[in-house]
């Protein structure tokens, strides 16, 4: 500890260390990269067959059924969609939304029905929301209170599902509100946001099924 | 080999340095996430002491702690991806958890305190044995918690359903964080009662 390092060999010590460490690391994210895909593209596929109502799929089964029971289909704006055979038979839209939580991104599935007016089911997912909190959105008591909520008010109007904490908001609709997780107000304003400006773009766009 | 045992129990990490709490209340809930959480921070705990003992005479004291931070959280990202690769459910489950190792006190203070300045095999040896004296902790904590909170182990039941039907209900107060912290508590205070060294 006593040897004495001169500023050239710092600058180079840690440059050369940064880039073993930056090389190391690439290969290792790509090598394990396929395996990594394959497991999202499982978790979408039963988050999806969840949210159509077909219960937790197992794992081994969920690919082989997703591609069953769904068409791929594209929104005009580009946004990703499914027609899916529902569990219960009848058929129905499934609409990828995206938006921003607390601390990074949030995203979703939403199965709705024929004509696009009411909720299946939702299955929501995240990157880094706070644990207990923001988190709970991927839980069951919040995504299922989303199940049979309209789009649309008892004019016609698109209002999408409000996210909103109890006792707030009394004008707007039952069939139009969930409540919002208490503790985690500002994940629940970024669902809010998300379902509203994602499904927005398929209600204006109605001809493209 | 006496010394390298030490932070299994009379210095261990949790119990009595109390070092690395934070992710042993987040991740105790259910048995599966302890386990991975445990051997994801032996195996990092141990590499990061193996290789910085490894370079410790090349790296410069006034940037030492830059270069520590370096080596864990490759080590951290490569845990994390693997862990997406092999266990995705458990991996969900960990979700910042994994990230925040690199911010693990115990790690940081191994390499500070023994790596430095100890050979490359004791370093491995003093890095496996704290990281197992945390999974130990981590483990208890896990099992009380999944048996009396779901009652079920490594997500099986384990209390027989004529039980429940008897009356018995799951404690939901064991799945939330204050219960993690009152078990680690207990712990610490079964620790201390039982032992003089601590005055």
């Amino acid at each position: 500890m006593s040897k004495t390092f001169s500023n050239t060999y710092i600058l180079l010590y840690i440059t050369g260390l940064v880039i073993i460490i930056a090389v190391l690391l690439s290969a290792v994210s790509l090598g394990l990269k396929p395996q990594r895909e394959a497991n999202r593209q499982c978790e979408k596929a039963r988050q999806i067959l969840k949210a159509a109502g077909y219960g937790d799929v197992d794992k081994s089964e969920a690919n082989a059924l997703f591609a069953e029971v769904t068409r791929p289909e594209k929104s005009k704006t580009g946004r990703e969609m499914y027609a899916i055979q529902c569990a219960d038979g009848s058929q129905g839209h499934v609409v990828y939304v995206n938006g921003k939580g607390l601390w990074g991104a949030i995203w979703g599935y939403v199965v709705l029905n024929e004509d696009n007016t009411t909720i299946k089911g939702v299955a929501f997912s995240h990157k880094s929301e706070t644990p207990g909190l923001g988190a709970k959105i991927t839980e069951d008591d919040f995504s299922s209170s989303f199940i049979g909520k309209k789009l649309y008010d008892e004019n016609g109007n698109f209002v999408s599902v409000k996210v909103i904490a109890k006792g707030k908001g009394n004008s707007i609709g039952l069939e139009n509100r969930v409540d919002a997780i208490s503790g985690a107000t500002l994940t629940s304003r970024g669902v809010d946001e998300m379902m509203y400006n994602s499904l927005i773009e398929i209600m204006n766009n109605p001809n493209n099924q | 080999m006496k010394k390298y045992l030490g932070p299994l129990s009379k210095d261990n990490p949790i119990l009595v340095q109390i070092l690395g709490v934070c992710s042993a209340l987040a991740v105790t809930a259910q048995l599966k996430p302890a386990v991975v959480m445990a051997l994801s921070v032996t195996i990092v705990c141990a590499c990061a002491n193996f290789i910085i003992s490894l370079i410790r005479n090349t790296i410069p004291p006034r940037v030492r702690i830059i270069v520590q931070l370096l080596i864990v959280s490759a080590l951290v990202i490569v845990v994390d991806q693997v862990l997406q690769a092999v266990v995705y459910d458990v991996s969900k489950m960990l979700s910042v958890f994994v990230g925040l190792i690199i911010t693990n006190c115990i790690i940081m203070g191994r390499l500070e305190a023994f790596a430095m300045s100890h050979k490359p095999l004791p370093s491995l040896i003093d890095g496996l044995m704290n990281g197992l004296g945390y999974g130990l902790v981590l483990v208890i904590v896990a099992i009380f918690r999944e048996l009396l909170g779901s009652g079920t182990l490594w997500n099986h039941p384990v209390i027989p359903q004529s039980f429940y039907e008897a009356g018995y209900l799951n404690n939901g107060l064991m799945i939330l964080p204050p219960m993690a912290l009152i078990l680690v508590g207990s712990l610490i205070w079964i620790k201390n009662s039982k032992k003089s060294s601590v005055k």
